[in-house]
């Protein structure tokens, strides 16, 4: 933003005045490191040598009575405020594209209860996730919230992008796990949705702020459901003859049963990721899951998964891999196995009915594809009755030198693979949400209903200050 | 200049987040430039033109160097490696932090506290400078502010009857100016000039109280080849070796207590067991914090209390509010300088000690 003589000062005065001097940051190194999140386009841009997007000031709240004080001044001088929890994000939520303020609110980190009759979990929403985990860990619980950002991202970036873990076939997604939450809204006003989310007192005010990316409000607080760790996990893992014949089998199979753990990969996956990090050799479509809970009722579900894998052909290859996998489910994340630049990539989850699935697939693997030097991989990781989501990915080991021109291949890329998922429908994000990557095409998937969203945010932020260019708003 | 392997490193680490979790100076200070991956950032920008401004440098020197984040790195990377270069770096341009300054000066004479020697302590430097086989070095922390620790140390060597040494005028070994300056000439002799005199006195095998000193002989020494006839056991392996050979007799203790395992010595040194031991011989209830052992927290460590003390507070309160979820009332450590972190920041109703002091106390 740009600020006339000494009013940036004024304004530093006045957020100091909130948070404390030590909590306002305007040094060069601050604002750099807030530059860049998990985005491809910011890393590239960052590498390249380019100056990354800069706030004005980083903010950091104590409170929700601090964040509510901070936004009634950003509404005065009318300053955008860029929300930021961990800053792991892939879509570049949190990117400070329009300057003014930074609120990072991992200052708000307290556990707030731990309730075993009722098996919630309450925290403030700057606590990263793994220290919530530990928290339910040390009596004997989890919030079964396992996604590869559990150490790096925050609860509120969670909510704030309707986020997803590794366990989700069985204990569900964020959205399922939330049960309330304390919000401050735009102006200032800070709010609570019902005790439960499960009522008939209207909509659920839950969803509406969950997957928001910080346009609608900031989240402060949150309660969770919390499980009681399984008596038994136990892993197993399959390889079928194609991708095509996996989704049926792991279709029928978790409408029988519910596996915390479902991973199907595609063939070009299988022999790359699969291979080079579990040791798997042999092609084909590789999968491995988890069933959990009193080994009783394990016993069971074993023997229908059995029963299934056998009805699809599938090779058992036993216990070691499966857990091999699940030793290793965020190495694949860490520097050395993640693809990086100067590699273009970016992961086009979407989701969708199992009747649209294979369709979606190879549309978009074609669309992806039509671009010279790009490859596509993919897998299934979370599924539902109903359906599932395609994990897909595309990478491109040489893209164009000039970032610029970068930057209009990536989106082009990405329009292509998105536009071809919604054509069969399938839906422009599952899990990492839309952020700056994919604004633009909010409209294209939601048409009139759009005019929900908009609506929503000209009642509750009028002055469009909260997160600006983001989630189409 | 950086190095080759810490432009690898920082290139590794700027978009890498994933161990931010355990980060103890991030935790507290909340801060995205207080995080591996916040001043890898900054290092890999440097290398692409936008160049290190001082108040990077700041950050740079806010980094406790408690390997928490090598330690959780999957693929093993670790950051302290560039951390340690960029300090130079700023010593070279002459662009190291005001907050620094005054420690780092401090640490180039010797002391990075500057506090006189306790006057005990000294006495029994002087009484103990007799030559032996085992050399019982305290560094800085032990002989100043966390004197407790040594004078309960020298008392438990009496009573199991070791024959040990000190030095009188014990010159610094340079591990905190390592800390603070990085591999350079003037810490290796520094270290080298420690080690000769060690040697010449006729010690071999040096018994550091404190595991900053433990870590520093055995890992960097060893690997700039200075530690020749010399061998390292941590204070809290040797008396532990002492009670399993029965030349201590220890009283039990009818109490509970928690335990923070120093990094250095848990980390660094991957030494966790003969501390427990000692305690278990107390007959102590031990109730373990949730992150023991590999997964300990840094209380703030010894230059970061000199440098950054806001900060370094706010670590040793975190780890305290860590301690208070055990239940217990009594927090024992097994570092002079854990210890006096601890102790400047007791919560009501807790109590901290160093494990020599119980110890001596159990010991008849």
């Amino acid at each position: 933003m740009q600020f006339k003589e000494f009013m940036i000062n004024m304004i530093q005065s006045e957020l100091e005045d909130v948070v404390g001097q030590q909590n306002v940051s305007v040094l060069e190194a601050d604002k750099l490191t807030y530059g860049v999140d998990y985005f491809w386009v910011g890393r590239m841009w960052a590498d390249k040598g380019r100056v990354p997007p800069k706030p004005d000031f980083i903010v950091m709240p104590g409170s929700a009575e601090e964040v509510s004080k901070i936004l009634k001044i950003a509404n005065y001088y009318k300053i955008p405020v860029h929300t930021w929890g961990g800053g792991s994000g892939s879509q570049g939520s949190a990117l400070p594209m329009a300057g003014g303020i930074i609120l990072d609110t991992k200052r708000m980190n307290k556990l707030l209860d731990l309730n075993e009759c009722s098996r919630t979990i309450s925290a403030e929403t700057g606590m990263i996730f793994q220290n919530l985990e530990w928290h339910a860990n040390q009596r004997g619980y989890s919030v079964m919230h396992i996604p590869s950002c559990l150490t790096c991202g925050t609860i509120g970036g969670a909510l704030a992008h309707r986020g997803i873990g590794i366990m989700s076939t069985k204990y569900g997604k964020i959205d399922d796990q939330c049960l309330s939450m304390e919000v401050v809204l735009p102006n200032g006003d800070i709010i609570n949705t019902l005790p439960v989310p499960k009522h008939a007192a209207g909509p659920d005010l839950n969803q509406i702020f969950i997957g928001s990316e910080g346009t609608l409000g900031v989240i402060t607080k949150a309660t969770f459901r919390l499980f009681e760790q399984p008596e038994t996990r136990r892993f197993r893992a399959f390889l079928f003859k194609d991708f095509t014949t996996g989704i049926a089998a792991c279709r029928e199979m978790v409408q029988k049963i519910k596996p915390s753990i479902l991973r199907l990969f595609d063939e070009a996956e299988t022999v790359s990721i699969i291979k080079k990090i579990i040791g798997v050799e042999k092609p084909g479509a590789f999968m491995n899951l988890a069933l959990e809970g009193y080994a009783d009722m394990v016993d069971i579900e074993e023997r229908i998964m059995f029963e299934v894998c056998n009805k699809y052909g599938a090779e058992d290859m036993g216990s070691e891999y499966g857990e091999k996998w699940y030793q290793n489910r965020i190495t694949f994340f860490y520097p050395g196995h993640i693809m990086n630049n100067p590699q273009m990539f970016g992961t086009m989850d979407t989701v969708s009915t199992y009747e649209n699935v294979e369709k979606i697939y190879w549309a978009m693997k074609k669309a992806v594809e039509q671009f010279k030097g790009v490859r596509f991989i993919a897998h299934c990781s979370h599924w539902y009755d109903w359906g599932t989501m395609i994990y897909d990915r595309f990478i491109m080991d040489e893209p164009p030198e000039d970032p610029e021109e970068a930057i209009r291949l990536h989106n082009k890329i990405w329009n292509a693979g998105v536009r071809a998922a919604m054509a069969n429908g399938g839906v422009i994000n599952d899990h990492h949400g839309i952020g700056l990557k994919l604004s633009r095409l909010m409209k294209e998937q939601y048409g009139g209903a759009m005019q929900v969203f908009e609506a929503l945010k000209k009642s509750l932020d009028p002055a469009g200050i909260m997160n600006p260019y983001k989630l189409g708003l | 200049m950086f190095s080759s392997q810490a432009r690898k490193i920082a290139d590794a680490c700027r978009f890498c987040w994933m161990c931010r979790h355990i980060c103890p100076v991030g935790l507290v200070s909340c801060k995205e430039g207080n995080t591996p991956r916040g001043r890898a950032l900054l290092l890999s920008l440097d290398t692409r033109g936008t160049s290190l401004t001082p108040d990077a440098y700041e950050l740079m020197f806010q980094c406790a160097l408690c390997n928490a984040c090598s330690h959780d790195c999957a693929t093993g990377f670790e950051p302290p490696v560039f951390i340690r270069e960029a300090r130079v770096e700023a010593i070279v341009n002459d662009v190291v932090p005001e907050a620094v300054k005054p420690v780092l000066e401090r640490a180039m004479d010797g002391s990075i506290s500057g506090l006189p020697v306790n006057n005990e302590v000294k006495e029994a430097m002087k009484k103990y400078h007799q030559k032996a086989d085992i050399l019982l070095y305290l560094g800085d922390s032990a002989k100043t502010n966390g004197s407790k620790s040594a004078l309960a140390l020298i008392n438990i060597l009496k009573k199991a009857n070791v024959s040990f040494m000190m030095l009188e005028d014990e010159p610094d070994s340079g591990a905190h100016l390592y800390d603070l300056m990085g591999n350079t000439a003037d810490v290796q002799n520094t270290a080298k000039e420690c080690l000769n005199r060690i040697r010449e006195a006729g010690a071999k095998t040096i018994v550091p109280i404190d595991p900053t000193y433990s870590r520093f002989f055995k890992h960097q020494c060893n690997e700039w080849g200075l530690m020749d006839g010399l061998k390292v056991v941590t204070a809290t392996a040797f008396v532990a070796e002492l009670i399993a050979e029965g030349k201590l007799k220890v009283e039990k203790q009818n109490i509970a207590a928690t335990f923070h395992d120093p990094c250095r010595l848990s980390r660094d040194l991957e030494e966790t067991e003969p501390a427990r031991a000692i305690l278990a011989a107390m007959g102590i209830e031990l109730q373990e914090m949730f992150l023991n052992r590999g997964l300990t927290k840094c209380c703030g460590g010894a230059v970061l209390k000199e440098t950054y003390p806001k900060l370094a507070g706010d670590m040793t309160k975190a780890r305290w509010d860590e301690a208070k979820t055990t239940g217990a009332n009594l927090l024992i450590t097994a570092c002079p300088c854990c210890a006096v972190n601890f102790s400047a920041y007791t919560p009501e109703n807790m109590e901290t000690t160093d494990i020599f002091v119980l110890l001596d106390s159990a010991c008849k």
